[in-house]
């Protein structure tokens, strides 16, 4: 029961991420050199696997959903400090869809997280 | 047959096919987006541009050194770039150091290059390097005609509003704007309502891009302060000799490549010195900027092109 719950957790908050940078690319982000085609790669690959986690994946598809969202974070977090490839946005900007996109990711870093575990208490000593 | 250790041949064809599965999906995803956000540039694209318009930077006339040992024959190339770019664009920027040492034969050089614009208008604002010795005067005698003040000015095209501004006459570390200009801008944009574009263009950056270097504005957020109650104000410059983007509330700042040398990025070297790139790299770190803005939209559509 748990399993599939943390299945649907990690494709509902990928899909929000993925969705989330899918439309920030069409409204505006594809001009933006570099970060452009990062957001279209970051929302192809989200979606891709947010779709085989609901079908019932194997489990590297967690590790790739988490890495994917980690990956993002970071970027998010260069973003806001030092740039990334001659970008960089202040605070939550742009609302609401920062917010929406990193609390998403961080759920999808959880959930993994999480997993993995109970997946470690369940495994017999 | 199965390694007690690893995985069967049937497990390994299973996550074969999922990684395959995962590839052709994320593929077809990206398809789809890049349809979709094709569709909806097409769908500007039937109809004209409110404005579009085309940026050239640091041109530095008169710079010898082996970054780039011909500078005219570069800021050439960008000028023929903007004359065939496939349309007249309503107006070409300068934003800043048109030439390197200030000197009225740099000055007339400039002048003279520009004049081969095909476009109706050619604005621009001094760079710190066109200000050398007199406090920009050369410059304004040459290019300041319609300025006011000390050669900051504003106008309307098409509905937008380009406010152009000087932040390299009273410089300290950082670019500096003055009292005087900062009551310009403050009185400028009262009388216009907030869903008037605004594009606002300076030569150093009006953002704190790297300060360490000098790569911001000290006085700028008074300025920005008069213009946060507008929809869309975008905010170009030149100075930093590469591309950056940033966007902090209603403002989206871009700064702009050279058509002279690149610069390191910000904290790579111990001081923003000209870059000497290997033998043939040089036209790919240079370039110009186009910059179209359809009506209804908040945000302007960039499309930076090299000097390849």
């Amino acid at each position: 029961m748990i399993g599939i719950l943390v299945r649907l957790g990690l494709a509902a908050s990928l899909t929000i991420s993925g969705a989330g940078h899918a439309y920030l690319y069409v409204h505006g982000y594809q001009h933006i050199p570099t970060i452009g085609i990062g957001f279209l790669v970051q929302a192809s690959v989200s979606s891709a696997i947010a779709l085989l986690i609901l079908v019932g994946g194997p489990g590297w598809l967690r590790w790739a959903a988490a890495s994917v969202a980690a990956g993002s974070l970071a970027a998010f977090a260069l973003s806001r400090t030092v740039g990334l490839s001659g970008f960089s946005e202040r605070g939550w900007d742009p609302p609401p869809y920062a917010a929406i996109i990193v609390g998403a990711e961080v759920l999808t870093v959880a959930l993994w997280a999480g997993s993995l575990a109970v997946r470690r208490d369940l495994t017999p000593r | 047959m199965t390694d007690p250790n690893g995985m069967s041949r049937r497990q390994l064809l299973r996550h074969t096919a999922w990684f395959g599965a995962a590839v052709g999906f994320a593929v077809a995803g990206g398809e789809v987006i890049s349809h979709v956000a094709g569709e909806a540039v097409a769908q500007r694209a039937h109809v004209r541009p409110t404005l579009r318009f085309a940026q050239v930077s640091d041109s530095h006339l008169g710079f010898t050194g082996a970054p780039n040992p011909d500078v005219a024959a570069t800021f050439r190339h960008a000028i023929e770039r903007v004359n065939n770019l496939g349309y007249t664009p309503d107006f070409v920027l300068h934003t800043g150091d048109l030439t390197h040492l200030s000197s009225p034969e740099q000055f007339d050089q400039a002048k003279q290059m520009m004049s081969e614009l095909k476009t109706p208008h050619v604005f621009t604002v001094p760079g710190e390097h066109d200000s050398i010795d007199d406090a920009g005067q050369k410059y304004r005698n040459t290019f300041g005609a319609d300025a006011v003040g000390d050669g900051w000015y504003s106008l309307d095209v098409a509905g937008v509003h380009l406010i152009a501004l000087v932040n390299t006459l009273n410089l300290r570390k950082l670019g500096h704007l003055g009292v005087d200009q900062l009551e310009f801008v403050k009185k400028d944009v009262a009388r216009l309502s907030s869903d008037t574009p605004i594009i606002v263009f300076s030569h150093i950056p009006l953002f704190a891009m790297y300060p360490r270097w000098g790569w911001g504005t000290d006085d700028a957020t008074e300025a920005l302060s008069h213009l946060r109650r507008f929809s869309s104000v975008t905010c170009l410059n030149g100075h930093v000799h590469q591309l950056f983007s940033k966007t902090e509330g209603n403002v989206a700042f871009y700064s702009g490549t050279t058509t002279a040398y690149p610069l390191p990025h910000p904290g790579d070297a111990p001081a923003p010195k000209p870059v000497t790139l290997p033998a043939g790299k040089l036209r790919d770190a240079l370039g110009i900027r186009e910059v179209s803005y359809t009506r209804g939209q908040t945000a302007l559509a960039l499309k930076e092109r090299t000097l390849q």
